[in-house]
């Protein structure tokens, strides 16, 4: 363990000449392209390492010779190969000798004629660890996207969507059963599915070539053009996009149910939760944010019971999961990370922020659901939008005068002076960044609510208890998870400061706050 | 105030390297120090410095261009704020204090061959001036290189290191930089309590706080507990450590020691005692013999002594016998002679 002192000293050396000899290596510049070319894992384990494609490299080079994707993507059924020179893997030693002749022929070709071209030896292309800087994004169709395509393709959404017949075995277009194309198009070929990427690739880059041949607009046909996140950045965005139609509702109540169990609808045991659909289509850019699998309701999968359709996830789990992005808590709670919100969240336990009977309520109505008219049974849907109505009757705010304008802490003046806190001015910012906000509106249900910000652990009051009522002078032995007076002000301040992204007081200029005391002042 | 724990009628004496496992004091003391709610404001640097009656900083406290470089503990500072960015140049950086994390089994005191550290039962690890040699193996034993030492004292230099302010704590007080740091990045109180203050911290804040208490049991354990939510290594906290004590690594050879050193006069001894005790027992056989032999021979003495006067009793009654026939056969003879006394008298005359 304890190696001898001299035999230290020679690994320090040798280490600190190691270091001294690397000269500072360049940024390797950032690439959307790369392509790992190992098609024979299909026959069994490689014999060298994949190799690694730059893709933008070769469509850039050949595009100034006036070739196309067709100089090494053949036409397969209805749009290009995928594959290098071939629609098919036939046999190992087939793919490897289109590589190898395809590739290397058209190096050596390049390099007869005295241009710029790529390698023609084994070691050249097969190296075992290439450094590069894969930057490719991934990219979806948000909402503006789609409804670029939509607008370009007329309204016919069976140029994208189809379903797949497993009787004719054919892809036919099923009309009001649109969805996304990773509800069927994982990550890997299914049997006669084929993988996302492949399915993305084929269809989204073959139509665009199409289209280009036609002399129309279109997407990009590089890698970069959709892969690149600067190349992101610049895709035009929608401003006014319409409603997606697919036959969804405005306001639903919640389902607890799958469509073919029985349900005794005179017992719901539950408070009923509305949901909004309409303002929840406003708050994501994809319907596949909630709706992951397919786009039904969530019961559907996920029932009270749960169901193998939805790996046994229960409905409560489904909506409450803290940690899973499409659950309703669980995107709240991400929700609560924005910086107007960070401030006062950010020092506050989830747990105690969702465990409230309030935090319940919220969702889940009191059963004083609005009285049906005689005879008639209300439907959720209206049911749904009367409770929304009552949800959204937002008491009035606290009175301006009920609000101390300033709160002046002295209790431990010692080496500073007290400060004067402008307790009015930063209510009411706080107040200004919420105000438009539907879901702290929606959550903070009593005008008082968000004092328990500053004010925690204490019931929501006009008049809550001051600091001091619980923090002491010095540190509590008896509860160390109780700072003291000092340490609770300071870390309330901070922490709210910099969660919100407020620069200025910066933590370490005391007297940002609190004027330094004279001497003499602090020794009466 | 403070969380000063009841002093326990422990041994006071750190054990150097020995086999025996030694897993802390129960009820000892330590500093948890929560790096997310450190600000750098050196004020515990300035309280250390007050406290202990170290010499006046080159720079003031309030200075804080110092941390743009890295600093080290040394012979005038017991304590340092290094400034991180663990994740390249983005503020806000992350502060560590660094210090003497008073290890449960210090490796300071398992190196020290004079027993010039103590491992109390309040936490602290504190050190003797007394008996320290100034050999400097407590700097190079430290994996956390906390001793720094007075080289530029000509007379009597000393190692100098954080006491965890142990003189204070015997008085109730907390410690110097505890008292002084202004958001309670540092807490003082009961180890085992401060471990589960800190597991609570991780569990309600599962995204602020990495789920790892470091020094709960780096080095066998230390009585300086971290928080973070950067990784320690960038940090500057060694993650290659390992969980045993110093004393665990160095017991088998050093443990030895003492033993071989201390084997000699035992078995010198050993040997004298068992030369002794073979003297002791032979003289004890032969008296025995000789006093058995004496007693032997008077036992055979007495008894010829006794045959012999039985057989000089026997010679003299069979004398007195023989003389007695002799009589009375020579009384026979002598009446025969005088043929018939009483006939014939006149006869002869």
């Amino acid at each position: 363990m304890v190696l001898p002192f001299g035999l230290l000293m020679l690994t320090a050396l040798l280490v600190s000449l190691a270091v001294a000899r690397q000269a500072p290596s360049e940024p390797i510049p950032g690439r959307a392209d790369i392509i790992t070319i190992d098609g024979l894992r299909a026959f069994g384990p490689l014999e060298r390492p994949p190799v690694v494609f730059f893709h933008g490299k070769h469509t850039e080079a050949l595009a100034k010779a006036q070739k196309d994707c067709l100089a090494c993507h053949p036409q397969g059924e209805k749009y290009l190969s995928l594959k290098y020179n071939r629609t098919a893997d036939t046999d190992k030693q087939a793919v490897m000798d289109v590589y190898h002749d395809g590739c290397i022929g058209c190096h050596a070709d390049y390099r007869s004629q005295n241009q710029p071209s790529g390698p023609v030896t084994c070691g050249e292309c097969h190296v075992a660890e290439k450094a590069v800087n894969n930057i490719r994004a991934g990219i979806g169709l948000d909402k503006s996207l789609h409804y670029r395509h939509v607008k370009a393709a007329e309204q016919k959404c069976e140029r994208c969507h189809h379903a797949y017949n497993p009787e004719t075995k054919q892809l036919y277009y099923d009309k009001g059963k649109e969805g996304a194309c990773l509800y069927c198009h994982k990550d890997q070929t299914q049997e006669n599915r084929i993988a996302y990427r492949q399915a993305a690739h084929l269809d989204c880059v073959g139509c665009h070539r199409e289209l280009s041949l036609q002399k129309k607009t279109a997407g990009p046909m590089e890698c970069a053009g959709c892969h690149d996140p600067e190349a992101q950045a610049l895709i035009a965005k929608v401003a006014d996009i319409p409603r997606l139609e697919r036959n969804q509702p405005d306001v639903t109540l919640v389902k607890a149910h799958r469509e073919d169990e029985k349900v005794d609808a005179q017992k719901p045991r539950m408070a009923l939760v509305p949901f909004d659909h309409l303002k929840h289509e406003g708050a994501t850019q994809y319907c596949r944010t909630c709706h992951h699998a397919e786009l039904t309701s969530c019961a559907s999968c996920h029932p009270i019971q749960g169901h193998a359709d939805g790996k046994m996830v229960k409905l409560s789990q489904a909506m409450h999961e803290q940690d899973a992005q499409m659950s309703c808590v669980g995107c709240h709670t991400q929700k609560q990370l924005r910086a107007e919100c960070a401030g006062c969240h950010a020092s506050m336990p989830a747990e105690k922020v969702w465990a409230g009977e309030a935090a319940c309520k919220v969702c889940h109505m009191p059963q004083e659901a609005p009285v049906a008219r005689p005879g008639y049974e209300m439907l959720a849907s209206e049911m749904a939008a009367s409770l929304i109505d009552a949800r959204r009757q937002i008491p009035p705010p606290v009175a301006v005068e009920d609000i101390p304008e300033t709160v002046i802490i002295d209790h431990l003046v010692d080496a500073y002076e007290a400060v004067k806190m402008p307790h009015r001015q930063i209510v009411q910012k706080l107040s200004d960044l919420m105000r438009d906000d539907a879901l702290a509106a929606a959550f903070h249900t009593q005008p008082t609510t968000f004092c328990q910000g500053c004010h925690h652990n204490s019931p929501a009051s006009l008049k809550p208890p001051q600091c001091g009522s619980c923090h002491g002078r010095t540190s509590d032995a008896m509860n160390l998870t109780r700072p003291g007076l000092m340490a609770a002000y300071h870390e309330q301040c901070m922490l709210c400061h910099e969660k919100m992204g407020i620069e200025k007081p910066a933590n370490r200029d005391c007297t940002a706050c609190h004027a330094k005391r004279a001497e003499t002042a602090r020794n009466n | 105030m403070g969380a000063a724990g009841v002093v326990g009628a422990t041994s006071r004496t750190a054990r150097a390297a020995s086999n025996k496992q030694f897993k802390g004091y129960a009820d000892s003391n330590a500093v948890l120090h929560d790096m997310t709610r450190c600000i750098g404001c050196r004020r515990c640097e300035a309280a250390c410095n007050t406290v202990n009656e170290l010499p006046a900083p080159e720079q003031p406290f309030d200075d804080l261009k110092v941390m743009e470089a890295w600093r080290r503990t040394t012979a005038r500072t017991y304590t340092v704020v290094n400034q991180f960015f663990p994740d390249g140049d983005t503020l806000p950086p992350v502060f560590v204090k660094k210090q003497c994390n008073h290890c449960l089994e210090p490796a300071c005191a398992s190196a020290c061959f004079v027993k010039a550290f103590t491992k109390t039962p309040e936490g602290a690890v504190i050190y003797n001036a007394d008996v320290c040699v100034g050999c400097r193996y407590c700097m190079v034993a430290c994996p956390f290189d906390i001793p720094a030492y007075e080289y530029h004292k000509a007379l009597d230099p000393k190692i100098m290191k954080c006491t965890m302010c142990h003189p204070r704590i015997l008085e109730g007080k907390l410690p110097g930089c505890v008292e002084a740091c202004p958001t309670e990045a540092l807490v003082y109180g009961k180890r085992d309590e401060l471990i589960r203050v800190a597991r609570d911290r991780i569990h309600t804040f599962p995204d602020r706080y990495l789920d790892h208490i470091y020094g709960e049991h780096e080095m066998g354990g230390t009585s300086w507990l971290y928080l973070s939510g950067a990784p320690f290594e960038a940090l500057g906290l060694r993650e290659d450590l390992g969980n045993k004590a110093a004393g665990e690594y160095t017991s088998g050879a050093l443990g030895a020691v003492p033993i071989v050193i201390g084997l000699w006069p035992v078995l010198l001894t050993g040997i004298y005692a068992i030369n002794k005790r073979k003297e002791k027992i032979a003289a004890e056989e032969r008296a025995a013999a000789v006093s058995e032999a004496v007693d032997h021979a008077e036992v055979q003495a007495e008894g010829r002594l006794k045959a012999a006067l039985e057989k000089a009793e026997q010679d003299k009654a069979a004398a007195i016998e023989r003389e007695f026939k002799k009589a009375l056969e020579a009384e026979a003879k002598a009446r025969l002679a005088s043929g018939g006394s009483e006939t014939g008298d006149g006869e002869k005359a």
